[in-house]
């Protein structure tokens, strides 16, 4: 039981502030066994890490906030991605208690760390234009998955369009 | 002269040119990789300690195999030997070389073992058939276990006699897979696909595995406590220990030559930017302060500079900086597109991604920026490439075939062998130093 609440505790630090800085050692089990139960819990439903570990990524979509996307090598927010972060901005605004994951992705052309750095640009260029608009920035964060996570696998421009995007996460409403 | 002399000298003169190092002794006739033209006869060895299992024949495999991946030599078919190991000696005296020279050899090797428990003695020789001598022989003592890096180490040793240069083959690769399902983890194998050794079970996304210098354990980014941080697990105990957990990407963690500090990527308000930490994962100092993605560091083999994919300039281009973050300057000028630098452990050259015609293609270019070389031509990606600890070859991932899988190619691409096959995407290969 005890353990338990200790977990629930670091949970609730996790998600509040989701990853402050700092460089404590772990022993491999320690990190394994908190690793697991903070990666199940903490995460909102919409998770692209989530459905990804359930086998449900890009299985259809779900949730108040719409994808952006990006061209290639890009993390320029063309009118179209402006107008969906305005209908996105309007709605976070609208339910003042929500926190919102940016999340950063590519496609799977170029390699990976590469993509991770550009992955964390689009969610940062995503968050900014919120902040612009209003939106505080505390109640949004930003997550890069690089190439890893596509929502599709075929190797055709269509394919690479959709994986090119940042998604919002309702982290907790 | 003979016309096979004079073929032997056009291709030692071809070969002095390629290597470009005047310390290579010169102790046989070496071509260029690629050329696999030296024949050799791989004799299984002899079993001293009564009729013993297969250690002969692997031993034989193995090295076979090696010289076969080496690109040098071309290996006689085992069918073909006259003299059977079990009948025959393997010293000079013992040896009877015109029943090697008539199946066209021109190197043998022969050799014997011993088997205690779980012991194993053994003795591998080399010989220069046509001048009826030996040219090295090695024994080794260890467990039965660890008869593929005998193997392997001899098969360097071969490599050393012929080229000058040690060979590559004593050395691991690790990288990323989704072999075991649709995870990615990391995974160790040496050169020839055996021992191969899955290092993590996370089921999350593991990303950019790569060496300390001593070839004990591996650093590589993990999504497991749901930021991208960065981990050094031990490969023999598994012990793992969490050295950078800063919010966002903690990526592509770099042991400095000499083990002291890492160079690392991490993020600042959505910008990756390099720096270098301590054993501990503490920041020792910010390479890069810069609006653009910096990423991907990559040790000079001095540990004084550091090689770095940056799109400062427009797209990412490899740069050059002095690893204390003075003095960057760029490397690559053609194409748009242009990442994942690996310094060579030899210092001259930077390998490295580059965008061509929509597809990825493995290049290398001088550290000044000049020469640069296309190593791949083929459909699909080639990306990632990582050099051997010799500085002769260059393993990559290729989509070449449909799947990502790992292939080795000599420095000139003059050899493309796949190394990996099976189900699953293989991808980000890193290759240690030689193992000690």
């Amino acid at each position: 039981m005890g353990k338990r609440l200790i977990g629930a505790v670091v949970l609730g630090l996790l998600v509040a502030a989701v990853g402050v800085g700092c460089s404590t050692h772990k022993k491999s089990a320690g990190a394994n066994a908190a690793g697991a139960g903070l990666g199940e819990e903490g995460l909102g439903a919409g998770s692209s890490l989530e459905k990804y570990k359930q086998g449900t990524l890009g299985a259809g979509e779900e949730g108040p906030l719409k994808d952006i996307h990006f061209a290639f090598d890009s993390y320029e927010l063309d009118e179209a991605a402006r107008g969906a972060l305005r209908d996105n901005g309007k709605w976070i605004k609208d339910h003042a208690q929500a926190k919102v994951e940016v999340e950063g992705h590519c496609d799977e052309r170029g390699t990976v760390e590469y993509n991770l750095a550009l992955g964390a640009k689009r969610a940062r260029a995503a968050k900014d234009y919120l902040v612009a608009l209003g939106v505080s920035a505390d109640r949004l964060t930003t997550i890069s998955y690089g190439e890893e996570l596509p929502l599709c696998h075929e190797h055709n421009e269509e394919c690479w369009q959709r994986n090119r995007r940042a998604h919002f996460v309702v982290v907790s409403e | 002269m003979t016309r096979e002399r004079a073929v032997m000298a056009a291709i030692l003169g071809m070969t002095l040119t390629w290597t470009n190092a005047g310390t290579a002794q010169v102790r046989g006739t070496i071509f260029g990789p690629g050329t696999r033209s030296y024949p050799v006869a791989v004799s299984p060895l002899k079993s001293l300690s009564g009729p013993a299992a297969d250690v002969g024949s692997r031993f034989a495999d193995i090295v076979a195999a090696d010289l076969t991946l080496s690109g040098y030599f071309k290996i006689l078919d085992r069918a073909a030997y006259i003299e059977k190991p079990e009948a025959s000696g393997y010293t000079v005296d013992a040896i009877n070389f015109d029943n090697w020279s008539v199946i066209g050899a021109l190197a043998l090797v022969k050799g014997s073992y011993t088997v205690e428990g779980d012991n194993l003695t053994l003795e591998a020789r080399l010989f220069d058939v046509y001048q009826r001598k030996q040219l090295t022989g090695r024994r080794y003592h260890g467990s039965i276990g660890e008869l593929r890096r005998m193997a392997n180490k001899f098969a360097d040793e071969i490599m050393a006699q012929f080229t000058g240069e040690r060979g590559p083959f004593d050395s691991r690769i690790t990288f990323v897979s989704t072999r075991d399902g649709r995870f990615k983890e990391i995974y160790v194998m040496s050169l020839d696909g055996g021992d191969l050794q899955q290092i993590t079970k996370t089921q999350t996304i593991n990303v950019s595995p790569s060496w300390s210098p001593d070839g004990r354990s591996l650093l590589f980014t993990s999504y497991k406590r749901r930021n991208p941080d960065l981990y050094s697990i031990d490969l023999l105990g598994g012990h793992e220990v969490l050295l950078s957990q800063r919010p966002g990407l903690n990526l592509g963690g770099r042991w400095s030559p000499d083990g002291t500090k890492i160079a690392l990527t991490v993020e600042d308000e959505g910008n990756a930017d390099v720096v270098v930490v301590d054993r501990g994962g503490k920041v020792i100092r910010r390479l890069t302060d810069n609006w653009a993605i910096d990423v991907s560091p990559s040790w000079s083999p001095d540990g004084r500079q550091i090689a770095f994919c940056s799109n400062r300039g427009g797209g990412p281009q490899i740069y050059v900086m002095d690893a204390d973050g003075g003095d960057a300057r760029r490397v690559t000028f053609q194409g748009t597109y242009n990442t994942s630098p690996a310094w060579s452990p030899k210092g001259d050259r930077i390998a490295y991604t580059s965008r061509l015609d929509g597809g990825f293609n493995v290049f290398t270019v001088k550290v000044d920026g000049s020469d640069a070389r296309q190593l791949t031509q083929s459909a699909g990606n080639n990306e990632d490439p990582s050099w051997s600890p010799d500085g002769r070859y260059i393993v990559f991932s290729s989509s070449r075939s449909g799947r990502s899988k790992l292939y080795v190619t000599d420095a000139n691409g003059a050899s493309q062998v796949q190394l990996t096959h099976g189900g699953g995407d293989d991808s980000s290969p890193t290759w240690s130093r030689w193992l000690e």
